[in-house]
């Protein structure tokens, strides 16, 4: 197991955050408070240095299913967790502070949410970044688990009760939406854990790599395992809000602040994806180096997962469109489109990893993807982080506050069409090339009534980000928008403005990331199976720092 | 990026068999390319790096201009700038043209397309300039005579100052930096970026006067039949890519000599005819932006624009980018057995009816207009006639004439408020102040009419000449016609000089507002005349320095012909050096070999601008002499009969009208009388022959009538799918949204009823497999 600690560094690191920032957050110093965000985002980008150099090499060596992947999953959360964080400054406290400060009240730590709510930040971070270096069914729930639960408290935490100033409808919306969230997220959990039962009980290991073997078309058909695998997929995409796992998702992220909604965009689905990703490549596409093919040159998921995937993605992303077209509430509208992007990123794992490059490879087109949707998703709820009704600190509620926004706010006006026209897939920005790699990848996998769909949905999405830009830069603002302000904290500003940035500068290196997210769809040497006819036998070397670096020579 | 380009290639390529097909055929020819290219490419000279220079200051003048108008400066400083940047681009040209003279030279800018075309195969096109002495003749007249009108419109414009000064010189400098990369450039595809932009520029400037309907109306008319011509092009440098893999001229004539030599061995008909289409493709081009028939309807309309950019662009120099275009290309000409017999019977016929057209309107910047049309007949049958050299003479001789003559006609429309109408216009001449404007106009019409030793009468005698000397499909019949057109010429040419310029002064003010920031204090020393207190404004030294510097010239430019005797004058001798003359000198070959006896094949009884040395058995004679010598002749007489016969009936009484005209008000009976006895050929030929009509009967008309159906189709069948999808996620959401409740045990049974459809599908799909696989 210790062999293991040279990849978990970042994990490490985020974990002596999350204690620096318990006991900072409860401090009776103002300054040593306000020092909990900074330290959040130091451990941050602390962990994101370590991510990025994670030996892939190293990580083969000791048999990891997707070496890659650890350093590409954990460099992601962790820039994505950087906006994130300058994203959530003031989502706690801000009254019970302003309270302190006018000398209506005195410090009281059992009262400040500030330390948990930090500590539960990275925590979740850090459950995600667990997921990237899972390898295992035990490991991969636990991951899973540490990654939900902190974000079932943060929504309840993200509104201010009514005893420090807050909205007592919002408040109370807020646990509602905590509630339903938590035992929902329990079904789901319920769901894959009996689905993990069920892989063990069929294959007899929890290992990825042995169960990948288990389920290989070599060996004897196993009805237990598959069923177990695809309860599993099932299960999972609770967390990437999937249809038919998808239920929660507009009531919570409403119930939530923009900020945290924010978060519950980006970390549950990042871990969801990444565990998906790892399931569906234990399970199938390892069939091309045994030379047992199934489907042409390409591997395979198991008919079963196949089948079922597939009709989540439809399914997935037309409900999200068309849910998301019928919403007056801007968050509504962000959360369906939410839901619409997982079912994009569902394509590139049905299509597989093809012949490894880019256009071809689905799962890298879905790891890009990711990216892709952190950034401009989170710029677009960056918008409502940094916008509040005058009156009573509320967040905009429906699409026509937002009428005008361009006029009275240009930057803010700019990072909200930018990230819309971005999600839409509107070249040339990063939105576009994200999309570009998943139509390439289900045309190359044959999956054309896949692609069509998905193209008819882009369509569909384009009614409701269209209005939405039209809403912002073609409407005039009237009497009702005059209430609107920006709020007091300027990081979420420079959030707002860095992905907005992002959307259109990571646009240029897109064939970095491409080259990038193409090495961390790569399967490890350990995945390899052991193949029963010896004349059959490719030898597939070893994924060497050597021989990396002389793949990257030869891009 | 540039891996995702290549990855959206290939994935098409792979995606449809039909296209992969076609991209492997392209492919071969580029294969084949790259191999002759390397042998070829090594042979052309590097050409020097101040050569860039004349595209890039035109456009660093669009840039400044731009400026100007963004800094919200309303004086005359972008027209200043326009002459310092277009007179740096011809001082560069005058270098050019001292230091490149041998053979061509390619100076390459920059990759402009690198794309890949599947199979490892890679299209690319430069931002290269090729210069050979075709390139510094075109270049020497274009921003030397942009220069000059630039100087000009300082003045003309001048009324503009408020409005859209700015604008009009930002399109001016583009307009020559367009030019700039159409004559320039080293590959088809640069040449087509300057050919659309050269005609983005006349739309601009047609429709300068937006406010006027009609000038809008021109302006889109010109775009439009202009895009008929423009997909001739490109269709058919589209068919040279696929042809030839390349479109660099360094590799592309070196590619098409092996045609040449089928051609000069007799077997014309061995050409492949994929070869052959390309120079008709270009032809249509051609026609389109030298206003041939069918195609030339534009161009007289294009006169709504201000009259330097009817000087410029629309006499002098855009208008001869076919001309220029079939001379670069001249190769490809040579080897199609039946493209230079078109371009010789489109040209007669355009110059013939034009003429008939010109000599029955009242307008007189209309009559120019069709004079152009016409004398451009001239110069595609002078490409016909395979004499390129009369052809580029023909170009040169009248960018200077026709320019002045336009200029002009623009001098006394600006001081007469607009008024073109040579009814209403007489004895200008004689105004105070018009001296030299009259001059111009008396020089410039000498030479339209082809009178003795000006220099349009040599530039067009060597064009008439060869049409009985080359042997072609009815030649010769093309040459009288051709001979009647420049008595035709001289007529219409006289008419308008001898009713506006000369006679009883008598004008009558335009009713053009744009004209009339008039200020009695500054040119209150012109002539009064008769008519209610109006002041006609006497041009200003800009115009007179213009029209003086061309008449000038013009007359200079007749000394040319006796230039460098030997390749036929200057020009021809410029002409000895481009790539015009090799197909040319391989068609005197044929002319030596005695081998182009068949009438039906033009090539193999070619001729060339050396037919002097190399007469084979085939040369044509006129009267039972030699054409060259007795055409200077019979030339003469055509142009000086056309100028008695306007004196006659135009002219006034008196030595100025010849002693035989009778002209004593500003109308006149004897024209009204002879028209009269001609009805109704007149009212034909004043209404254009109905071209308008009957295109607006074939063409616009059934159109129109489409388009209303197709209107019907998209209202009710399109927009009603559209309406019914888009009501589609309507019906959907409105299914789905009961599933939203906000309720938890809802949420629950809602995940629990969708786990059931999954595992029954797992079920199913196991049953039907059979198992875990």
């Amino acid at each position: 197991m210790t062999e293991r600690l040279p990849l978990l560094l970042p994990e490490i690191a985020m974990f002596i955050g999350t204690c620096l920032v318990l006991v900072l957050g409860l401090s009776p110093s103002l300054a040593a408070r306000k020092m909990t965000g900074i330290v959040t985002g130091g451990t941050l980008l602390l962990a994101g240095i370590l991510a990025v150099n994670t030996s892939t090499g190293y990580a083969s060596q000791i048999g990891m299913p997707m070496p890659g992947l650890i350093g590409f999953g954990k460099a992601l959360i962790a820039l994505v967790g950087l906006l994130l964080v300058l994203l959530v400054a003031g989502t706690v406290d801000r009254g019970y502070e302003r309270m302190i400060l006018a000398g209506r009240a005195t410090y009281n730590a059992s009262r400040a949410l500030r330390a948990e709510f930090y500590a539960f930040f990275l925590f979740s971070l850090m459950g995600a970044m667990l997921c990237a270096s899972a390898d295992d069914l035990i490991w991969l729930f636990l991951a899973l688990e540490l990654t939900s639960l902190p974000t079932y408290v943060m929504v309840v935490m993200s509104r201010a009760g009514s005893d420090v100033g807050g909205d007592s409808k919002a408040w109370s919306r807020a646990q509602e939406a905590s509630v339903k969230y938590f035992f929902l997220g329990a079904l789901g959990a319920a769901i894959f854990l009996y689905g993990f039962a069920l892989l063990y009980g069929g294959t007899g290991s929890t290992k990825l790599v042995e169960i990948g073997a288990a389920l290989s078309p070599s060996a004897e058909p196993n009805t237990i395992a598959i069923i177990g695998l695809v309860m599993s997929l099932v299960g999972v995409s609770f967390k990437i809000a999937a249809v038919p796992m998808h239920f929660y998702t507009a009531d919570v992220y409403e119930g939530a602040s923009a900020p945290v909604a924010a978060f519950l965009a980006f970390t549950p689905k990042t871990a969801g994806i990444i565990t998906m990703v790892l399931l569906a490549t234990a399970a199938g596409w390892g069939y091309r180096d045994t030379g047992l093919m199934i489907g042409g040159d390409r591997g395979t998921l198991p008919p079963a997962a196949d089948v079922v995937l597939w009709i989540m993605a439809i399914a997935t992303m037309t409900v999200g469109n068309v849910m998301a077209w019928m919403q007056t509430s801007v968050k509504r509208v962000l959360a369906y489109s939410s839901i619409a992007h997982s079912g994009y990123m569902l394509v590139g794992i049905i299509a597989g990893p093809g012949n490894g490059s880019f256009e071809q490879n689905g799962i890298a087109a879905t790891l890009f993807y990711l990216l892709c949707y952190g950034v401009m998703n989170l710029g677009a709820f960056a918008v409502l982080a940094c916008l509040e009704n005058s009156s009573d600190e509320s967040e905009l509620q429906t699409v026509d506050d937002l009428r005008g926004l361009g006029r009275r706010h240009p930057a803010l006006g700019w990072v909200f069409v930018l990230c819309c026209m971005s999600m839409l897939g509107l070249p040339p920005l990063l939105g576009f090339i994200g999309k570009f790699g998943l139509f390439t990848s289900g045309i190359s996998a044959g999956r054309l009534p896949l692609v069509v769909i998905l193209g008819l949905n882009s369509a569909i999405a384009a009614f409701y980000y269209l209005k939405l830009v039209a809403m912002v830069w073609l409407e005039e603002p009237g009497d009702a928008q005059d209430r609107v302000r920006p709020v007091p904290f300027g990081t979420r500003r420079i959030a707002a403005i860095l992905s907005a940035t992002g959307v259109v500068v990571l646009a240029v290196f897109a064939n970095q990331l491409a080259v990038s997210s193409q090495e961390a769809a790569r399967r490890g040497p350990g995945v390899m199976l052991k193949p029963r006819s010896a004349e059959r036998v490719e030898p597939a070397a070893p994924a060497t720092p050597e021989s990396v670096a002389a793949v990257d020579r030869v891009r | 990026m540039l891996n995702l380009a290549e990855s959206i290639t290939s994935l098409l390529t792979t995606a449809t068999d039909a296209a992969g097909g076609l991209q492997q055929a392209a492919g071969h020819g580029a294969a084949e390319a790259a191999a002759h290219g390397a042998t070829h490419a090594t042979d052309v000279v590097m050409g020097p790096w101040y050569v860039l220079l004349i595209p890039l200051l035109p456009m660093l003048g669009v840039v400044l201009v731009t400026l100007t108008a963004l800094l919200g400066i309303r004086t005359k400083l972008p027209a200043w700038l326009t002459v310092a940047c277009l007179g740096g681009a011809f001082a560069t040209t005058v270098v050019m043209y001292w230091n490149v003279s041998a053979g061509p030279a390619v100076t390459y800018g920059f990759r402009w397309i690198d794309l890949a075309t599947g199979n490892g195969h890679r299209f690319t096109a430069d931002f290269g300039l090729y210069v050979d002495s075709l390139t510094c003749l075109w270049m020497l007249f274009v921003t030397g005579l942009g220069t000059l009108i630039a100087l000009y419109a300082s003045e003309y414009m001048a009324d503009d100052l408020k409005a859209g000064y700015a604008r009009f010189f930002m399109a001016f400098n583009l307009f020559v930096f367009s030019m700039a990369c159409l004559v320039m450039a080293d590959n088809l595809v640069l040449m087509f970026l300057g050919w659309e932009g050269v005609g983005l520029c006349s739309y601009l400037l047609i429709g300068y006067y937006f406010k006027k309907p009609s000038a809008v109306a021109a302006s889109k008319k010109a775009f439009v039949v202009n895009r008929i011509g423009d997909l001739g092009l490109l269709m058919g440098i589209f068919l040279t890519y696929v042809e030839f893999g390349t479109v660099q001229y360094a590799e592309l004539f070196p590619m098409v000599e092996p045609y040449v030599e089928l051609v000069k061995s007799g077997m014309a008909w061995d050409v492949p005819m994929r070869v052959g289409l390309i120079p008709v493709l270009f032809m249509v081009g051609a026609f389109g932006k030298s206003a041939q028939l069918p195609l030339f309807v534009w161009l007289p309309d294009a006169m709504e624009g201000p009259t330097p950019v009817s000087a410029l662009i629309h006499a002098a120099t855009m208008v001869t980018a076919g001309v220029y275009l079939i001379a670069r290309t001249y190769a490809f000409f040579v080897v199609s057995p039946i493209a230079l017999p078109i371009v010789a019977w489109v040209g007669a016929a355009t110059a013939l009816v034009s003429a008939t057209i010109g000599m029955a309107q009242f307008d007189i910047k209309r009559i120019m207009a069709y004079s152009t049309v016409s004398q451009l007949g001239y110069m595609f049958c002078g490409l016909a006639f395979l004499s390129t050299a009369g052809a580029a003479f023909h170009v040169l001789t009248h960018a200077f004439f026709k320019a002045m003559l336009f200029l002009a006609c623009g001098a006394v429309m600006h001081g007469f408020a607009g008024q073109l109408d040579l009814r209403k216009l007489s004895g200008v001449a004689f105004m105070k102040g018009w001296g030299i404007v009259g001059i111009a106009m008396f020089v410039g019409c000498l030479n339209l009419a082809g009178f003795p030793f000006t220099a349009g009468y040599f530039s067009k005698d060597m064009i008439l000449a060869e049409a009985f000397v080359t042997q072609g499909p009815g030649y010769s019949v093309l040459g009288w016609v051709l001979l009647v057109t420049a008595g035709l010429t001289a007529y219409y040419t006289f008419r308008v000089f001898f009713r506006v310029f000369v006679g009883p002064r008598h004008a009558e003010p335009g009713d053009d507002h744009h004209d009339h920031a008039h200020d009695a204090g500054e040119h209150g020393d012109a002539e009064p005349d008769h008519h209610h207190g109006f002041h006609p404004h006497a041009p200003g030294w800009a115009i007179n320095l213009v029209l003086a510097l061309l008449t000038v010239g013009s007359i200079a430019a007749a000394g040319l012909y006796f230039v460098d005797k030997e390749n036929h004058g200057w020009v021809g001798g410029m002409i000895h050096n481009s790539s015009a003359y090799t197909s040319a000198g391989s068609a005197a070959f044929l002319d030596s070999a005695n081998i182009g006896m068949h009438v039906d094949d033009p090539v193999g009884t070619g001729h060339s601008a050396d037919h002097d040395d190399a007469h084979g058995g085939a040369h044509g004679t006129l009267f039972g002499q030699d054409p060259h010598k007795i055409m200077y002749y019979v030339s003469a007489v055509f142009g000086v009969v056309g100028i008695l016969t306007a004196a006659y009936l135009h002219g006034p009484k008196g030595p100025l009208g010849l002693f035989i005209g009778g002209r004593t008000k500003a109308a006149t009976s004897r024209a009204d009388g002879l028209a009269d006895a001609m009805m109704p050929l007149p009212t034909y030929a004043r209404n254009k022959w109905y071209f308008d009509e009957f295109y607006g009967a074939l063409i616009v008309k059934p159109l129109r009538a489409l388009s209303h159906v197709f209107h019907l189709i998209d209202k009710l069948l399109i927009d009603g799918l559209v309406n019914l999808i888009g009501s589609l996620p309507r019906f959907v959401a409105s299914l789905i949204r009961p599933s939203q409740s906000g309720l938890l045990q809802g949420y629950a049974a809602g995940m629990a009823a969708g786990l059931a459809v999954v595992v029954v599908t797992v079920w199913m799909v196991i049953a039907v497999t059979g198992g875990g696989s």
